[in-house]
């Protein structure tokens, strides 16, 4: 159940990303809002649940993104294990750590990503993609993460996101 | 899942990879054409896309309106200077149309691009969820006629082409999108050259294989050259901020503002045929 819980969320973050979050456009970039929720779900979760959900709800991604089907799902897939590192390493009650995390695991995907549009032929300039999408993003995302935190953390500590591993 | 033994679910992940990645070589080839599936989750969004789109406007009209009465109130004043000042030419400008008109009907003269174009107008009803590629979608669909490779305009200048398209919604794919490749001429030196996207979203293009004695200036006017490409000629592209030598240094490149605000685009035209003959065949969205 709480797993449909979360992918309930990563839907009506897709939905505000396709519509409203292009309102708060910063220097070209929007925040990748369901990037966000797959690396806190990590970074609360595991690494398991959160390479498993983090295919997921990428799979939903590239279906409501349509065009190259897989490559949120694979990326969304090694951002939630790579925050899944951080499980029971990192002091999960500092929303610092989680928001550092969040940038850090942004940028590892977004690398993933651009990676996987070069295999698919898609030419970006690497300084273009790093100054104009992958670190502005990072750090839309942090911030976006450390706003966020709280209220994520307590939705897994006591509301709908409570509950055992998957 | 937690039931699986370490071999087994290497071997789950490693086939799981296999699949996404043959499924993602397929897609590759096949990314203008919507799969059954997603033509009918946007069917079912569109509704839901529409009214976010709407409430998020609404909300960041709210936000932003107190910075925005300062910056009125600025511009209020500069505003009346200025139209004291356009008074004065608005009564010139009443006897010049007269003789414009005159001359044109008698040279039959078609200067007016709009006049020779069928537009269909659409809302904008949603963008691209990630920051790499830049398309919208847009309210208007297979049954409002929408074909493939139809231009898509605003009175600004050029938007992009129509990607994809479903029953009652379509995408659009900007100029500022990587994928995309106009072919364009410079209006003052009348150079050739393909307007290509960056990726992300601050509205930059550029213009490669402009040949070295034809280099435009920083100011130049780009427009649709209409050489065999999908997008009918002299449609404004976008303004010279930057030129460049090529990196093969037989050509210059220039980095080009769009002539579109991509950040506040709400409403399109979707030029559905041209017609060299010029009669207005606008209709509402």
């Amino acid at each position: 159940m709480r797993s449909l819980y979360f992918l309930l969320l990563v839907l009506g973050a897709l939905i505000l990303q396709v519509t409203a979050l292009h309102f708060i456009v910063v220097l070209g970039v929007k925040p990748d809002l369901v990037l966000i929720l797959v690396i806190l779900n990590g970074f609360l979760r595991g690494t398991r649940e959160g390479a498993f959900l983090g295919f997921v709800g990428g799979i939903l991604q590239d279906l409501v993104s349509g065009g190259y089907f897989g490559m949120h799902a694979l990326t969304n897939m090694f951002a939630g294990y790579l925050a899944g590192l951080g499980e029971g390493r990192l002091y999960r009650d500092n929303r610092v750590i989680a928001a550092g995390l969040s940038g850090f695991c942004t940028l590892g995907a977004q690398l993933v990503y651009y990676l996987l549009l070069e295999l698919v032929g898609v030419q970006v300039p690497v300084l273009t993609a790093l100054v104009s999408i992958i670190i502005p993003l990072g750090v839309y995302n942090a911030l976006v993460a450390l706003v966020i935190y709280g209220w994520y953390y307590r939705s897994h500590q006591r509301g709908m996101l409570r509950g055992r591993e998957i | 899942m937690s039931r699986m033994s370490g071999g087994k679910r290497l071997i789950f992940l490693a086939v799981l990879l296999i699949v996404i990645l043959v499924g993602l070589h397929y897609s590759a080839g096949n990314v203008d054409r919507l799969t059954p599936l997603e033509s009918a989750l946007r069917e079912t969004l569109a509704p839901v896309q529409r009214l976010a789109m709407v409430a998020g406007r609404e909300v960041s009209g709210f936000v932003s309106a107190p910075a925005r009465l300062i910056k009125v109130s600025r511009r209020n004043q500069a505003l009346e200077e200025r139209v004291e000042e356009l008074e004065g030419k608005l009564a010139q400008y009443g006897e010049i149309k007269e003789e414009n008109a005159r001359l044109k009907e008698l040279l039959a003269f078609k200067t007016n691009l709009a006049s020779q174009l069928t537009t269909e107008a659409a809302a904008v009803i949603g963008r691209t969820p990630g920051n790499w590629f830049g398309s919208i979608i847009i309210n208007k669909g297979a049954k409002d006629g929408i074909r493939r490779d139809m231009t898509v305009i605003t009175p600004a200048g050029l938007v992009g082409r129509v990607m994809r398209v479903s029953d009652s919604t379509a995408e659009v794919l900007l100029i500022t999108d990587p994928r995309s490749g106009v072919g364009g001429l410079v209006q003052e030196t009348r150079a050739p050259g393909i307007v290509e996207g960056v990726a992300g979203g601050r509205g930059v293009l550029q213009m490669v294989h402009i040949p070295n004695d034809l280099a435009p200036d920083k100011g130049h006017g780009i427009i649709t050259s209409g050489f065999g490409s999908v997008f009918p000629k002299g449609i404004p592209v976008g303004t010279v901020t930057e030129v460049r030598r090529e990196r093969s240094g037989l050509f210059k490149m220039a980095l080009v503002k769009s002539a579109v605000d991509f950040n506040r685009l709400e409403e399109v035209l979707v030029i559905t045929s041209v017609n060299p003959g010029g009669s207005d065949n606008s209709r509402g969205g």
